[in-house]
């Protein structure tokens, strides 16, 4: 008995020094509760000067504020830190890194137990979710519809501001954002005389030109285009037909109508003639298959650019970036990330100056320097780092091309049951595509689920 | 248990074949380790590195915290170890040799939270180690408090233990309890020394699941300075793409403690097994 | 008559001790929670709102739910193949590793390195295996077999991460019964051969009755873990190709993902009943003929 209590209080003893060594200071302010109104904002007295300086309309108490962030360790956020704190130096900041799906992981955990962030880095596609459940921040009242003095509308693309809005509310700022253009292996372009395809027809007798057989005779097998069956893509095709997901006001599913079909028409059109090469999800990011001459052309987003860059040294100066071939008229998914303040944050004036910082153009920049994405402000896409002419592209500025494919893109539509829904699509596409079903029962099936979850 | 020089040559022969198998994974995660970033997906694919390079272990041990990270796991897991090995046989002698009302019903009780997944239990625990730090700052969240509690007792490991006492001979405790030794007097001498088999099994499933742990990490702490091995390695690999290379020397750097475990208990269990049981005539 | 009294009694005092500490980590550290989780499973809760009480109205959902009955219907298919087949390759590798072999202790890790290896990263590195320029599909070019994309295909995918969780799974089978191996006393067998049994004789009467507990024990445990697949799935195929790997824990993480804390409940309750009637039938099968 003795020796069993002995142990037990020599393990708690242990225990609790350990612990007491090894907590943070993270502590929680215990004054500020919920926003205090636009007294700590910085949006009300800078009209004119862009750059707000630490003037003493600020509520200068001592505040640490909590932020998330899962860029890994290519983070444009972290350089930025200090900078920050020397223009506010009552704000102290609790910086945690995490990798992407770990923070949709413990961001949700955390929103059930009331352990939040003040601000953090969101994937633009958990958004629907998160905001339908009411679980970040209304940024209007905050930002007095200003970012670092000048209205946010004149700082973002018409689809970036449809992306950051719910409803009435804008729930995030977009910080880097996602949409798609063609990339292409320019040198097999030049050496077979294959013209940049603008449209769909010339697209598949592009793809067609650009596959070949590896084993003379046999099955095409080598540059060929990238086939994916997901939400993003289809999206992509269909709204370059001219088509929606959903009604103006997301009570019913539309995509089955012809510009659906045909969205998936084209990506069959270039299975069938051997020239597209299906790649799921969860096969993975392109790397591989680029690398060994399997695909020469696909479409994706700006953060691709890095991929290409780092795993695929060898074939600098061989691939271009276009604008996608369309149909109808040009389209693109918009996504990328959001910087997000949720509901239950303990310090929201002092998050939303952080954030302002972070969309300063110099700030922006870095998320083109350091992470190798887009920044979704269009001041800073139009600086001069975005705009050098890229070794890797053979000189060529592909933020330009990005920029243009921005001006045309559109979120998805922001409902609470976005995510089944992004299934239900992406199921339909695989079915399609794998010959499992014919487009337009896949498409009609998604819709009438589409239908079912959109009522409840 | 010897068996003919001719068949142990065939034996030997298919084992190795078999062993080959289990490990070609894991040997093609160390060449990958060794491998550039650009090598990994070379086409032809090759096995042997070439360059050989040590820069993603060095990625590893610079990129992050790795001395941190590495100490903190080995804690949290040699207490959760510790704490298993102790109470959990302690109980599981009970569970297979004493008689109690309710013993049984206990037992399946217990058995049941085997049936609820984790991330079930998740949220209210998190919100439970929230409270806690608050109350009570050296325990609780973000502390080696909050990343032991849950998994000091494993019900598994109960389990565990519990089919390897059952088959120790009634006779050997009555005789020590006739004698008059207390029942926690034959729990020290004479059960665990039979059991050390036993238990070197379940310090090797338990330091198996404590080391590797990802999730219940990720949520508790929030600090850089308590985060395990598994958690931070998580971080090395970036937003949508992933440097192969030293994802994989991360991977043989969690590996390697494991397997050392292992070597040093495999031969207690199996070799040490053989001289407890058979003394007493079975 | 009044010592042995004295003596049960003791016997049942000390057992309460015993199990004491074990008892109370486990009411508060998952007994507790498991009954929160089991009063949201009868609400609707998104972890950010009140909970609304609504009954059983999330069990109903989820039971007529296509996807859960998919994945329940996976998770089947997952657990027979995965506990038909691991116990027998574990029993089978134990036996042959209970063997005073030159490299047994090579072998014996060799066998259990694939359990001690993260399961995130055995999927991970399978995975690639899977690839179409995978190493799977240029071993069987090398026999001049097709190659398959078998992680998309919906036909051949649960198979394939099946595999890929046997031979993961089994080391642990293998060990265990290797420990159990060795605690068959000698003498039985040295009897039985006297009495003129061969190898499966022996392997019948002798060894199968001696590891009886530990085989139970395999059994209940396995099916329990199995039932609970998701790591697997969730890094080698997400659930996919059009939901043909998609499990009951992954049905539950995938309601959290979506802040329907109380369907996710509710879709863990549904399988704990499932599972604690399983087991209960087993142990008694198991052990009444003790």
């Amino acid at each position: 008995m003795r020796s069993r209590f002995r142990a037990l209080a020599g393990l708690a003893t242990l225990a609790i020094v350990f612990s007491a060594c090894g907590s943070s200071g993270a502590t929680t302010n215990p004054t500020v509760g919920p926003t205090t109104g636009p007294t700590g904002a910085a949006s009300g007295t800078a009209g004119t000067s862009p750059e707000p300086t630490a003037a003493p309309s600020y509520d200068t108490t001592p505040v640490t504020i909590k932020v998330w962030d899962y860029y890994g360790d290519t983070t444009p956020i972290k350089p930025t830190l200090d900078g920050f704190k020397k223009e506010f130096p009552w704000i102290t900041i609790d910086y945690q890194a995490l990798d992407w799906d770990s923070m949709n992981e413990k961001f949700k955990a955390g929103l059930g137990a009331g352990e939040v962030p003040d601000l953090a880095t969101l994937d633009m596609t958990w958004i629907p979710t998160l905001a339908a459940n009411g679980a970040l921040e209304d940024l209007t009242p905050i930002s007095g519809g200003r970012v670092n003095g000048k209205p946010i509308t004149d700082q973002y693309t018409q689809g970036a501001i449809d992306a950051m809005t719910f409803g009435n509310q804008m729930v995030s700022m977009l910080y880097d954002f996602d949409t798609y253009s063609l990339y292409y292996r320019k040198d097999l372009f030049d050496q077979k005389g294959i013209a940049v395809p603008t449209n769909w027809d010339q697209f598949r007798a592009a793809a067609k030109a650009l596959a070949e057989s590896s084993k003379p005779g046999g099955k095409l097998d080598k540059y060929l285009t990238a086939i994916r069956p997901n939400s993003f893509h289809f999206a992509q095709y269909l709204y370059q037909d001219g088509g929606s997901l959903l009604n103006p006001d997301n009570t019913a599913a539309v995509f089955n109508s012809p510009a659906g079909v045909d969205a998936v028409n084209i990506q069959k059109a270039l299975l069938d003639d051997g020239s597209g090469k299906y790649w799921s999800d969860a096969d993975g990011d392109l790397t591989p298959a680029i690398k060994s001459g399997e695909v020469a052309m696909f479409q994706d987003g700006p953060y691709y650019m890095g991929l290409l860059k780092s795993g695929v040294p060898e074939q600098s100066g061989k691939w271009a970036v276009a604008t996608a071939p369309y149909s109808k008229q040009p389209g693109s998914y918009l996504g990328g990330t959001g910087l997000g303040i949720p509901v239950q944050a303990m310090h929201k004036d002092a998050a939303w100056l952080l954030a302002q910082y972070l969309l300063r153009p110099e700030q922006q920049v870095g998320v083109f320097n350091y992470a190798g994405a887009a920044p979704a402000t269009t001041a800073a896409l139009q600086s001069a780092d975005l705009t050098k002419p890229d070794p890797y592209f053979g000189g060529e500025q592909p933020f330009s091309v990005f920029l243009e494919s921005m001006k045309t893109s559109r979120p998805f539509p922001y409902v609470g049951a976005w995510d089944d829904i992004d299934v239900a699509i992406a199921d339909a596409m695989q079915k399609a595509l794998l010959g499992k079903a014919p487009v337009q029962t896949a498409l009609d099936d998604a819709v009438t689920e589409t239908n079912a979850l959109l009522k409840k | 248990m010897r068996s003919r020089p001719r068949n142990r040559i065939a034996k030997s022969g298919f084992l190795l074949a078999a062993s080959l198998l289990m490990v070609v994974p894991f040997l093609w995660a160390l060449s990958t380790s060794f491998k550039l970033p650009g090598d990994v997906f070379a086409y032809p694919p090759r096995f042997l590195p070439d360059p050989f390079t040590t820069g993603n272990y060095l990625n590893v041990t610079t990129l992050i915290p790795f001395p941190r990270y590495f100490i903190n796991s080995t804690i949290v897991t040699g207490t959760i170890v510790i704490l298993n090995v102790i109470f959990g046989t302690a109980a599981a002698y009970a569970f297979a040799k004493l008689r109690f009302p309710g013993r049984d019903a206990i037992f399946f009780l217990l058995l049941l939270t085997l049936m609820v997944p984790f991330q079930v239990n998740l949220i209210p625990l998190y919100k439970m180690m929230v409270e806690l730090h608050k109350a009570i700052p050296p325990l609780g969240a973000d502390t080696y408090f909050g990343l032991i509690a849950p998994s000091a007792v494993s019900v598994f490991g109960i389990f565990l233990m519990r089919g390897f006492l059952r088959s120790i001979p009634d006779e050997i405790l009555e005789s020590a309890r006739i004698d008059g030794a207390s029942e926690l007097r034959v729990l020290r001498s004479i059960v665990f020394p039979l059991a050390v088999p036993g238990m070197a099994t379940l310090a090797i499933f338990t330091f198996l699941g404590a080391w590797n742990d990802f999730l219940w990490p990720l949520v508790v702490t929030n600090s850089d300075t308590m985060r395990t091995l598994p958690l931070g390695l998580a971080l090395l690999a970036r937003r949508n793409t992933s440097d192969w290379g030293t994802t994989m020397a991360g991977t043989i750097v969690t590996a390697a403690p494991m397997i050392i475990v292992f070597l040093l208990m495999q031969r207690r269990f199996i070799e040490g097994l053989t001289a407890g049981a058979v003394k007493d005539g079975g | 008559m009044i010592a042995s009294i004295a003596r049960r009694f003791r016997g049942a005092s000390a057992g309460y001790l015993l199990i004491a500490p074990v008892l109370v980590a486990t009411v508060v550290f998952l007994v507790i929670p498991m009954v929160v989780s089991g009063y949201w499973s009868l609400t609707h809760y998104n972890g950010i709102k009140p909970p609304q009480f609504v009954g059983l109205q999330n069990y109903l959902d989820v039971l007529s739910n296509p996807r859960f009955q998919r994945a329940f219907q996976n998770t089947i298919f997952f657990v027979v193949m995965g506990m038909g087949i691991g116990p027998l390759l574990g029993l089978g590798s134990a036996i042959l590793l209970n063997d005073n072999l030159r490299l047994r202790a090579l072998f014996r890790t060799s066998f259990f390195l694939p359990t001690m290896t993260s399961l995130i990263v055995v999927a991970t590195i399978w995975k690639l295996m899977y690839a179409d320029n995978g190493i799977i599909n240029a071993v069987a070019a090398f026999f001049s077999l097709p190659g398959h994309p078998w992680l998309t295909d919906p036909t051949t995918a649960l198979p394939a991460v099946v595999v890929t969780a046997i031979w993961q799974g089994f080391g642990f089978e293998t060990v265990v019964f290797l420990a159990a191996l060795q605690a068959v006393p000698k003498e039985y067998y040295e009897a039985a051969t006297m009495d003129g049994a061969g190898p499966w004789a022996k392997f019948r009467w002798v060894t199968l009755p001696g590891i009886r507990p530990t085989i139970v024990f395999v059994y209940v445990i396995g099916i329990i873990g199995s039932f609970q697949t998701f790591d697997q799935v969730f890094v080698m195929t997400n659930g996919g190709p059009i939901q043909a790997t998609r499990t009951i824990v992954f049905d539950l993480v995938d309601r959290f993902n979506k802040l329907d804390i109380g369907g996710a409940s509710a879709v863990a309750y549904i399988l704990l009943v499932f599972l604690a009637v399983l087991s209960y039938v087993q142990l008694r099968l198991g052990e009444s003929r003790d």
